[in-house]
């Protein structure tokens, strides 16, 4: 008895959907198109900000490595905490040394660092000319380079003391002019082994600047990390950019949830809107039926289950639609690709089956509440 | 006649064409809040990423090189020469620049050395919070404390009126074993003792200012006797992000074309209000911080280009969910039509009757729509950025039109279907 009874059921079930093919066209795709919504946004919304906070460390490093004595700090050391990071989130670590040097009896600061790494964690600097590629070629800032009147491929010869009081002669030669309008205008940059053949003195640097891409609170425990495994080092933030990083990305996030929830609200709403209108339409099958003698509950059962296949079709293709969707503005935007979320794909099928279902119940109760006579009659 | 049917079917189909002008109402709220929000988006990040502080450094023309270069040796001879420092009272024609609107805040630093418990300390005077007034009669509130925003700051800002008030950094604070409300000696770099100082506010830079002492311009004036003298100006300016004119502009704004010219000058570039403030104030140079100019830039793009996607995305599943809703209930009146032409109705007057009647609806959706859209747009503002999204007329037309082609897409591919019937197939009941 039961087994015939499932059997009509889903007769009938097939017969209404194939039947009006081209109204649950129109569903369908209304459902497809909120599920693909759906999944689109939450995507976006779980990924955007990570990859915000990428785009953030384009103003430069946010952590500082300084040696906790008075001395210089040991590169190794910095190393080994920098190790403590998962490749992932750190985009770069920078040595800086510090030395004064003079030419032709005017000081100047010479800094020692490594040209690849400020390359990441200072990618604001212009350089006029080229980056140093060969030994002793160097940057040199660019209000020396007007003052002195200095241009790319001029040498000069620089002479100095080190912290031995030793003294030290070379020869360099400026490669490029780099401008930032910050201090580096006022420096000369040279690669650290080079600095080291030249003072003779070697594995050492007076800051360690570290760019992670990490929130304030994340960087916070790595400063506890660093203190408690690397006690020659320190570990500073810095302020002016972690704490503005903090403000203006958590209101970036915002944006981003606010808006998704608008549209995530306006699109289940249409969604549910597409829904009424076509079970609606029928209520004369449903006086039909109440006639022919349907209870009540089984009609509501039938037209649920209309509702949850439709919901389940739409949210399955819309989720793949929205997923492919997810990933063109993630790779327009960021040029990187979305860490797709397979397992809100079904997630997005039940929450399309139950909208759908939920829109179906209120004009089925309407419905039925009529007089089957009455709406056969035609009202 | 015409009006007199169009009249019955929307009163008539209450329920139905309800539907249709709340999904239109809905679509449109949608459409109108993010176009709102797009529009205004970068103006609102433009000014959250004035947290970075300033984006441009205004120097005296001589001192820009060598203040700089004897960083290490101080050059106090050199920096006490008066042509090495701006003069107070042309700062206020920062803000009479072109781009005078876009100056969001500066304040000016002269920096001098005096004597903390024997020990040599930088001193620095600044505008705190101080009022201006512009020869233009404008009024013009601007300083430091608004520029840092990231300091923490432990009692208050000093007021730039006092005469003894100062603020410690937090380092040099805890080394003096000093606080907040404690009063203690200061002695000018030669040793003269210069009287008893309060400290009104202790503060944490992160920087090199917790070692510093700051005090009001005034002050620091008067200490390091250069009356009306500063020695550089911070200011921060909303900008937008360079592009390859601008760079060009930046090496040399002689190379430009006249149009080229007038194009960036009247463009808020950096390069282009660094030029402007050199040009009213000649003795000054003015560099650019491009750690903060070039990442606002690439933030600002971001952010505006996501924004207009989520946009097209909002239009589009909108427009999907209006026409769909069309379609539907087109398709559902079928014997309406086959009654209408069984009595003789052609086809052109069916069609204009019908897309009269779904304009109309969605017209009614579409004002109700535009104003909760608004309404959206304000309560996304006000919760994310504090402020209201000022409405632009540019998104009146912009909805309208989008309204108007899918609601006619929707209908059409009903419309042609429901031509095609028979009236007798369809009355029949088929």
């Amino acid at each position: 008895m039961m087994n015939k009874n499932t059997f009509f059921m889903l007769k009938m079930l097939c017969g209404s959907l194939l039947r009006r093919r081209s109204r649950m066209a129109v569903a369908l795709f209304g459902i497809a198109v909120g599920a693909a919504v759906l999944l689109g946004m939450v995507t976006l919304c779980y990924d955007v900000p990570r990859q915000m906070s990428r785009e953030f460390r384009s103003y430069g490093a946010n952590m500082v490595l300084v040696s906790a004595g008075g001395e210089a700090l040991n590169l190794e050391d910095a190393t080994k905490a920098a190790g403590l990071l998962s490749k992932d989130d750190l985009i770069g670590m920078t040595p800086f040394r510090y030395i004064p040097i003079r030419n032709n009896m005017l000081p100047y600061t010479a800094v020692g660092t490594d040209f690849e790494a400020v390359r990441r964690t200072r990618p604001y600097w212009q350089i006029k000319g080229n980056w140093p590629t060969r030994r002793n070629e160097v940057l040199v800032g660019a209000d020396i380079a007007e003052y002195v009147l200095l241009t790319p491929g001029k040498t000069l010869s620089i002479d100095g003391r080190n912290s031995r009081q030793a003294k030290f002669e070379a020869d360099i030669t400026i490669s490029g002019i780099v401008k930032t309008g910050g201090a580096e205008d006022g420096f000369i940059f040279m690669s650290l082994p080079d600095m080291e053949a030249i003072t003779g003195e070697g594995n050492r640097a007076d800051v360690v600047e570290l760019s992670i891409s990490a929130g304030e609170k994340e960087l916070k425990n790595i400063v506890a990390a660093v203190r408690d495994r690397t006690p020659s080092l320190e570990a500073r933030l810095v302020k002016r950019v972690t704490q503005s990083e903090t403000v203006v990305l958590g209101k970036l996030e915002m944006l981003v949830y606010l808006v998704t929830v608008i549209v995530l609200m306006l699109t289940m709403i249409c969604v549910a809107t597409t829904m009424m209108a076509v079970v609606m339409e029928r209520r004369k099958e449903i006086g039909l039926k109440k006639a022919l003698g349907a209870e009540n509950r089984r009609i509501a059962g039938e037209f649920m289950a209309e509702g949850a296949v439709l919901g389940a079709l739409g949210g399955l293709g819309g989720g793949v639609c929205g997923l492919l969707f997810a990933r063109l503005i993630s790779e327009n935007v960021f040029a990187r690709t979305v860490s797709v979320e397979y397992h809100l794909i079904p997630v997005t099928v039940i929450v399309s089956v139950l909208v759908t279902m939920a829109a179906c119940l209120f004009p089925v109760r309407r419905a039925m509440d009529v007089e089957p006579a009455l709406v056969l009659r035609g009202e | 006649m015409f009006w007199k049917i169009i009249f019955g079917a929307l009163t008539r189909q209450k329920s139905k064409l309800a539907l249709i002008a709340f999904t239109v109402a809905l679509g449109v709220s949608l459409a109108t809040a993010m176009l709102n929000v797009m529009f205004d988006v970068g103006d609102k990040v433009n000014q959250e990423l004035k947290t970075y502080g300033a984006n441009l450094n205004v120097v005296p023309k001589g001192l820009s090189i060598l203040g700089e270069m004897y960083a290490l040796d101080p050059a106090e001879e050199v920096a006490k020469r008066p042509e090495q420092h701006l003069r107070e009272e042309d700062l206020v024609k920062i803000k009479m620049i072109f781009w005078a609107y876009n100056i969001v805040d500066f304040a000016p630093y002269l920096e001098t050395k005096v004597m903390l418990g024997g020990q040599a300390v930088t001193m620095m005077g600044t505008w705190f919070d101080k009022h201006l007034t512009l020869p233009t009669g404008d009024e013009v509130d601007t300083g430091m404390a608004r520029m840092k925003s990231w300091w923490d700051v432990t009692g208050f800002f000093v007021r730039d009126d006092e005469t003894h008030g100062v603020m410690l950094g937090a380092a040099l604070a805890a080394r003096l074993n000093l606080g907040v409300g404690d009063s203690f000696p200061i002695a000018g770099g030669d040793g003269e003792a210069l009287g008893e100082f309060i400290v009104r506010g202790v503060f944490h830079s992160g920087g090199d200012e917790d070692n510093q002492i700051f005090v009001p311009l005034r002050l620091a004036q008067r200490i390091a006797g250069k009356p009306g003298l500063v020695q550089r100006v911070e200011v921060s300016a909303l900008t937008t992000p360079e592009n390859e004119l601008a760079r060009r502009a930046a090496q040399d704004p002689n190379s430009l074309s006249r149009l080229e010219w007038d194009t960036w000058y009247c463009t808020a570039y950096i390069s282009a209000i660094a030029y402007q403030i050199e040009e009213i104030m000649p003795d000054a140079r003015v560099k650019a911080v491009l750690q903060v100019a070039e990442s606002e830039g690439a933030i600002l793009q971001k952010t505006q280009l996501l924004m207009f996607l989520l946009t097209v995305l909002g239009l589009f599943c909108s427009s999907l969910a209006i026409s769909n809703l069309v379609t539907a209930n087109v398709m559902e009146r079928s014997t309406e039509i086959g009654l209408l032409k069984a009595l003789g109705a052609t086809t052109v007057s069916v069609t204009l009757l019908i897309m009269t009647e779904i304009l109309i609806t969605s017209l009614a959706g579409g004002i109700a729509g535009y104003f909760a859209g608004l309404g959206f747009a304000q309560i996304i503002g006000r919760a994310v950025f504090g402020s209201a999204v000022t409405a632009k007329m540019l998104v009146v037309p912009l909805v309208a039109l989008l309204v108007l082609l899918v609601t006619l897409a929707g209908s059409l591919p009903a419309v042609r279907m429901l031509l095609l019937l028979r009236p007798t197939e369809v009355l029949h009941g088929k």
